[in-house]
């Protein structure tokens, strides 16, 4: 509407001859222009995004093989979600790993980002940007086998205890029934770390530099000037990171899918490989829509007090 | 005419000559092969032949729901003009499901495949030998010496590959030994109404199961080897024995001829009957192909067909059924696979043979049977918990 409105104006400024009882007329026709370049997209939208939100929705209230005659189930579906220990169990675990997708990327990413700030533009600061950001454009399937292999019983990770005499540190880590999750969370925070730190950075860019100069002038030292200008400073990038970041904890899927499958045991079940099996495994459609739902829910709930706190003054 | 097959990508070296054969026999059938990777045509394949432009042929891992809502073709009209009907008939007995759709082993035929898997254990000749080894054994007890002797050598006694699933394998004939046949936990297989395992054979299979891992039988890190890690680590002489089914035999064959043997889990007495677990790679026709009769035909070819036969052995690596006085197919003397083929026309004559515990339902392999395996060989579950459990989930996953 923002759009049409501002068009409408720009448009009728250079027309001074115009008369007044047709502008209204010229207005709606422009914002049934700006509608019709709004449309392709808002349809593609409606059909992809917001119909199959609907039908999931839907199938939720029903026992459906995906295929056959549905059933109404009423809120079972729902109930079960709390009455199954492995289905909330997945729930827990996905909240823990919020502390690996977003906690320490974006507390290592700000860290980053500050020293970064400092760096004289060079092939140092390049590269490091570099190697934080890779992480990023690697699919990620590809991503979960090389952390497999190097988890692994003589992997990267053990062999260099190893050699700095930690050897009694080293064991299978996705093998292990206390240190998968957090091996699977670290991953997590591997290809967080640099999306955090590239949008942290340019964050800062944005800084008025004469703050840095009068917090030195009266004296403050690099911690207090983090605190007091380079944080709040970021306030909504790092809003962005967070909100980013906890959805890819809460409806993650395919780094656990390939690197553990949930196990050893239960200990890295996530709500997304749950999802997943009980769609195309079990073929119970409705109830894989209900988790999906509910897991959407927890993300809605989780994520607007964050957006809250970014639109704050 | 061109007949569609869609089976899953190791096994199309396999179709392409059994639809080459089948071409030199019928020349107006041409026979077309296409693939998918095992979890995305297991996860696609109701998609696939509910649409438009479905395959004559399937492979399928099960049937889900694909009966209930009338996605596949009852062959027992084929079977009947193809003569399966005089066949040994336990070879047709797990694709055979009832009318209410999900018990199988009973009811119309709904699928057929040129060849079995088998279970079994793999040895390490020379590893064997220095353990004092001479004979497979013969009963439970023995094997149970072979692994503590073995231990205290200094070997690992059992490589498994504990992170998707092997461990279930020696679970199911732990329970069948402790059972004393092989019926019981058929039955729960099958889905056959108010079939159970939360019992005395399967509490005892899962404390020795339990027993062996306190014991250290397997190695440190089961649970992080996979399914290729396992035998190529067996393969690199880790571990005497590798408990795993023939579809390993012909690798292990390639990788070092004469090195391996093969042997069928022991039963608990002396004299007792063995048994091994063993599935079909099953191929249903689509209700929707258009070529229904030809795919038939093509099953038909697959199981009497000589050449086929021999066929399925040496590029599947799977043993083929088929009419009782059917010739077995040759393999190399004194090889794995020899072996492997032996072994499965000894127990289809003794009635020794049972599915996997992992068809009983879609799921139960990944949600229950593998985790609580782990659990189990971890201690932090207990046998009878570990049973209860298994029940319990193999229930609520066939209530609706």
């Amino acid at each position: 509407m923002t759009l049409a409105a501002s068009q409408g104006t720009a448009v009728d400024g250079p027309t001074p001859k115009l008369v007044v009882g047709r502008q209204p007329r010229n207005r709606r026709r422009w914002k049934l222009i700006g509608l019709a370049w709004v449309a392709p997209a808002l349809g593609v939208y409606g059909l992809f995004v917001l119909y199959p939100l609907t039908q999931t929705v839907r199938y939720s209230f029903y026992n459906w093989d995906g295929f056959g005659v549905a059933t109404p189930a009423g809120f079972s579906n729902y109930r079960s979600i709390f009455s199954n220990p492995e289905l909330f169990d997945s729930l827990v675990h996905a909240f823990v790993l919020i502390v690996f997708f977003t906690v320490l990327p974006v507390g290592l990413g700000l860290v980053a980002a500050a020293f970064m700030h400092d760096l004289v533009a060079g092939a140092f600061s390049t590269t490091a940007r570099v190697v934080l950001f890779v992480p990023q454009i690697l699919p990620l399937v590809g991503a979960g086998i090389a952390w497999t292999w190097m988890y692994s019983s003589d992997g990267l990770v053990n062999q260099v205890l190893r050699r700095i005499d930690l050897g009694s540190l080293a064991r299978p880590w996705l093998g292990d029934f206390n240190t998968a999750l957090p091996a699977v969370g670290v991953i997590g925070t591997w290809v967080a770390l640099g999306f955090c730190t590239i949008l942290l950075l340019s964050g800062t860019s944005k800084i008025d530099p004469a703050l840095y100069e009068a917090a030195r002038i009266d004296g403050a030292g690099r911690l207090r000037e983090f605190f007091v200008i380079t944080l709040p400073g970021l306030r909504r990038e790092v809003v962005v990171c967070v909100t980013v970041t906890v959805i890819a904890a809460l409806a993650s899927f395919d780094v656990i899918y390939v690197s553990t499958s949930g196990g050893p045991g239960y200990q890295t079940m996530v709500p997304g490989v749950e999802i997943y099996r009980l769609t195309f495994l079990d073929q119970k459609v409705g109830q894989a829509s209900a988790l999906g739902v509910f897991l959407a829910l927890l993300v809605l709930l989780v994520i607007l007090p964050i957006q809250r706190l970014g639109h704050e003054s | 005419m061109t007949l569609q097959i869609l089976v899953t990508t190791p096994d199309v070296a396999l179709y392409n000559a059994l639809g080459a054969a089948f071409h030199a026999r019928y020349s107006n059938v041409t026979v077309k092969v296409s693939s998918q990777d095992y979890n995305t045509l297991v996860t696609n394949a109701p998609r696939l032949i509910s649409g438009g432009d479905v395959p004559d042929l399937i492979r399928l891992a099960s049937f889900g729901n694909l009966i209930k809502d009338n996605l596949v073709t009852d062959l027992d009209p084929y079977a009947a003009a193809y003569g399966w009907d005089k066949w040994p008939q336990s070879q047709f007995a797990s694709t055979r499901v009832a009318s209410n759709g999900t018990q199988r082993g009973t009811g119309a035929l709904y699928g057929v495949g040129p060849g079995f898997g088998l279970t079994g254990v793999y040895y390490n000749k020379a590893l064997a030998q220095q353990i004092g080894m001479t004979t497979p054994p013969a009963t439970l007890a023995e094997f149970e010496q072979l692994l503590a002797k073995a231990k205290s050598a200094g070997l690992l006694p059992i490589m498994i590959n504990g992170k998707d699933g092997g461990q279930v394998f020696p679970l199911q004939n732990l329970q069948m030994d402790a059972a004393g046949a092989t019926q019981q936990i058929e039955d729960w297989i099958y889905d056959k109404p108010g079939a159970t395992i939360d019992n005395s054979a399967t509490v005892q299979a899962a404390t020795t199961l339990q027993e062996w891992a306190k014991d250290g039988y397997f190695s440190s890190d089961v649970t992080s080897i996979d399914q290729t890690a396992a035998p190529s680590d067996f393969e690199s002489g880790k571990g005497v024995f590798f408990p795993s089914g023939n579809w390993q035999a012909p690798g292990l064959d390639k990788a070092a001829p004469g090195k391996f043997g093969f042997f069928l889990f022991p039963p608990a007495t002396a004299g007792g009957s063995f048994s091994a677990m063993t599935a079909t790679d099953l191929l249903a026709i689509p209700t929707k192909s258009a070529h229904v009769a030809v795919a038939a035909a093509f099953l038909n070819f697959v199981q009497v067909d000589p050449q086929a036969r021999q066929g399925t052995l040496t590029l599947g690596g799977v043993v083929p059924a088929g009419p009782a006085d059917a010739a077995a197919p040759s393999a190399t003397a004194g090889s794995v696979v020899d072996a492997t083929v032996s072994s499965f026309q000894q127990l289809v004559k003794s009635n020794g043979l049972a599915d996997f515990m992992a068809n009983a339902t879609a799921s139960i392999e990944v949600n229950t049977l593998l985790p609580q395996t782990q659990l189990l060989m971890a201690a932090k579950t207990s046998p009878t918990a570990f049973a209860t459990k298994v029940q319990s989930d193999y229930a609520s996953a066939l209530a609706h």
